[in-house]
């Protein structure tokens, strides 16, 4: 299966501007259009990994940014997303065109893809067995996320754990991580080698930067995971690292509180978060840094 | 060209034929209809879910999901209802999706919709308003004017959402406004309501009734050429196509169907209804009825207007389906809905209002 | 004189247990309820069948749970607000 990089030159574009571009983004097929040009690059620089699409011209998801026609094409340039025709969002500034085609496609399918049970939560992979962390706002969670994919574990995702109701595996859904503010500077410092895209500032969130997925994780994305812990992270300047276990019945509730689907999902959505929680053993934990981060789930995985 | 949905509405065995090309535009299509639950039930029935390439199929499924937990919250706020109308003495008469839902009926099969309706007698609207207010349905957000056009003219309250749950509740007395040219006499309809099994009144609790099956189909045709929304038009021709399915097998339909819609003068809804059914969905509709009589039948220059607009309408508000006029005859069904529910003075001040009065009004209260 | 409960129908009681604390799946309102011991020896008491509340009382004090009458009476109403039990007239 070609991937990104390998489309000869210009096609990429051509795609892009034409039909659209189809990429395999884990277990969907997502179709993109955009002429916007950092759009563009950021799908050459973040998606240069990723298996292209099959050619047969169905996709799960129907993604176009462009700029809306308005008066303020000129004066303010603007950024507008559309599902399939269908502006779920109010425009943004077109500098955040790249990050809105991120945020676009996890609502897309945090919206809709019902035969899996959705955690608003990073997932990472050691020895075959997943450690899934919630992310209330303030946890850091992709920051430690993005530490983690590249000290040994595999990035299963960093924003959307996707549960298998079949099985209650986790599929892969490895795609770019977005950092925010301070930690875009931790990490490039931390990780000289990795690929990041361009900060956009003043978005609602501050600055906002994506990583690059390691090309393993993408390599491996048919390869689901059986889940063995959660852990709640929370972020803690200065304070002493703790891992701390949680009562299985509230871990239940409290990554019910950080799901998208678990309403929805209604009765299955109850047994799949059950028998989440009753294979994985569940924690909060607080740290101040990555560090203590890494050398924490690096005892968490050592074989018994 | 008939658009992929409507072939496989009318057809679902055909959809197994169907190239992952077709699939992905037929799924978005159904989407933007709001019909994709349906499209899931239609596909299991036909015995052909298990033909599609997989990725449509999970689609499906993960309508199905939606549209089973929809009807879990359906019965669940009729629940919440009924326990607010406790003690006023006043049935709960469902209308539309809540009743398809509540009765088990075709129609109700991935449909998945907003707002819940019923039916009160006029003299009650100010008991059963009082009394969802204190259960926590509030007004939703309509300046003076909107609540004061509603109030005189309409045929139900402003629409209220409730505090937490956020579901909203549409309260009817009748269903058309006082000032339409037609009158369908709200009592014939509430006498002729069937009870809900399983709903019987209890201790405070009211009964819980939906129309007669001839009842519900007069509403929706009417609801379908009298509200303004065409973006679910497709999706309420759906539900009069799915409804004569289930009951035009009951003996004595048809006829039943002609004279209550003469009593109720609704008549020329009905011929619309019907026509359009037969002609974009393949409902079987008895060519007497088809043909119409002098009152259901308009004449040749509005009939040919009116299938030029439905024509146009009906289809789903997607690309794929758009022509050029399709925008224009939904704003023309829209003017006409209005105009068919109130006269032409009280339409101009209501549209005059709307598009000038109420913006200048907004900019007021900011200033303060 | 003692009322008269039963499990409202359409509850099926999906649950899971850990360390004494259970997660209840409410099926009529989609919630999910974080119960104790005694609340759910009380439903489990009545998917057996109705019961009053002296009963019910009874029944809870010899699994080993205190409660007096007023608590049985107080938990019976926080279940009923949930949809989980009612009152049978």
């Amino acid at each position: 299966m070609l991937t990104v990089a390998q489309l000869p030159a210009g096609q990429l574009a051509a795609r892009l501007a034409g039909a659209g571009l189809t990429l395999q983004t884990g277990a969907f097929v997502t179709r993109l259009q955009s002429t916007i040009p950092s759009v563009v690059r950021g799908v050459a620089l973040m998606y240069a990994d990723y298996p292209l699409g099959p050619d047969d011209g169905y996709a799960d998801f129907h993604l176009r940014m462009v700029r809306p026609l308005n008066w303020r094409r000129w004066l303010r340039p603007q950024v507008q997303l559309l599902a399939d025709g269908l502006a779920p969002f109010k425009p943004l500034p077109l500098a955040q065109a790249y990050p809105m085609f991120e945020w676009g496609l996890n609502w897309c399918i945090s919206s809709r893809a019902h035969s899996y049970l959705m955690l608003h939560a990073a997932v990472v992979e050691k020895h075959g067995r997943a450690a899934i962390l919630p992310a209330p706002p303030g946890s850091g969670k992709s920051t430690l996320c993005a530490a983690l994919v590249h000290h040994g574990w595999r990035l299963l995702s960093d924003e959307l754990t996707m549960v298998r109701l079949e099985d209650g595996l986790i599929a892969p859904m490895p795609r770019p991580i977005s950092l925010k503010n301070g930690s875009i500077e931790l990490m490039r410092a931390a990780l000289p080698t990795a690929l990041f895209s361009p900060p956009v500032h003043d978005t609602n969130k501050g600055t906002v930067a994506h990583l690059r997925a390691p090309a393993d994780s993408i390599v491996r994305l048919d390869e689901a995971a059986r889940p063995a812990w959660i852990v709640f992270p929370r972020y803690e300047a200065g304070a002493a690292v703790e891992l701390q276990p949680v009562a299985k019945a509230r871990a239940h509730l409290r990554t019910a509180e950080n799901a998208f689907n678990y309403s929805v999902l209604a009765a299955r959505g109850f047994d799949a978060m059950a028998a989440l929680i009753e294979q994985s053993d569940c924690y909060d934990f607080r740290y101040s840094s990555l560090a203590d981060g890494i050398a924490t789930f690096e005892r968490l995985a050592a074989p018994p | 060209m008939t658009p992929l949905l409507i072939e496989a509405l009318r057809t679902p065995a055909a959809l197994a034929a169907f190239t992952p090309a077709q699939c992905d535009l037929v799924l978005r299509q159904a989407e933007r209809a709001q019909l994709l639950p349906s499209l899931h039930a239609r596909a299991r029935d036909a015995g052909v879910l298990e033909r599609l390439p997989a990725p449509a199929r999970r689609q499906l499924e993960w309508a199905r999901q939606q549209g089973e937990r929809h009807l879990q919250a359906v019965r669940w706020e009729v629940r919440q209802i009924r326990m607010a109308m406790a003690g006023l003495g006043v049935p709960l008469i469902l209308l539309k999706g809540g009743a398809y839902a509540m009765a088990g009926l075709a129609a109700a099969e991935g449909r998945i919709f907003s707002d819940i309706d019923i039916l009160v007698p006029r003299a009650a609207l100010a008991d059963v308003e009082s009394a969802l207010m204190l259960h926590g349905w509030a007004g939703v957000g309509h300046d003076d004017y909107d609540q004061h056009y509603y109030r005189r003219w309409m045929h139900e309250l402003p629409p209220m959402r409730h505090v937490w749950r956020e579901t909203v509740i549409d309260v009817h007395h009748a269903i058309l406004p006082s000032t339409a040219a037609a009158h369908p006499d709200a009592m014939l309809l509430r006498a002729a309501a069937e009870p809900l099994p399983g709903y019987p009144a209890s201790g405070s609790l009211p009964a819980v009734y939906t129309l007669g099956p001839v009842d519900m189909i007069l509403h929706s045709a009417t609801h379908l050429l009298y509200e303004s929304e065409f973006d679910h038009g497709l999706r309420n021709l759906v539900d009069i196509d799915r409804l004569l399915h289930e009951f035009s097998p009951l003996p004595g339909f048809w006829v039943r169907l002609t004279d209550r819609a003469a009593a109720l003068q609704l008549q020329r809804p009905l011929f619309y209804a019907l026509r359009h059914a037969a002609r974009l969905l393949h409902t079987p509709v008895p060519a007497a009825l088809l043909q119409g009589n002098d009152v259901a039948r308009p004449g040749p220059v509005v009939l040919a207007l009116m299938d030029a607009l439905l024509d146009r309408a009906l289809l789903p508000e997607h690309d794929s389906c758009d022509g050029p006029l399709s925008k224009l005859a939904r704003q023309m069904l829209y003017l006409r809905g209005n105009w068919l529910r109130m006269p032409p003075w009280l339409l101009a001040r209501h549209l005059f209002h709307k598009a000038l009065l109420t913006p200048l009004q907004a900019a007021r209260t900011r200033d303060v | 004189m003692a009322i008269s409960w039963r499990l409202c129908p359409g509850q099926q009681l999906r649950r899971r247990q850990w360390d004494g604390e259970c997660v209840l799946y409410n099926d009529l309102s989609g919630d999910t309820h974080l119960i104790g011991a005694d609340a759910l020896e009380l439903l489990l008491a009545l998917h057996a069948g109705p019961a009053d509340t002296d009963n019910l009382g009874r029944h809870l004090r010899s699994a080993g749970m205190a409660a007096d009458d007023a608590e049985v009476a107080t938990m019976l109403e926080d279940l009923e607000r949930l949809a989980l039990v009612e009152a049978v007239c």
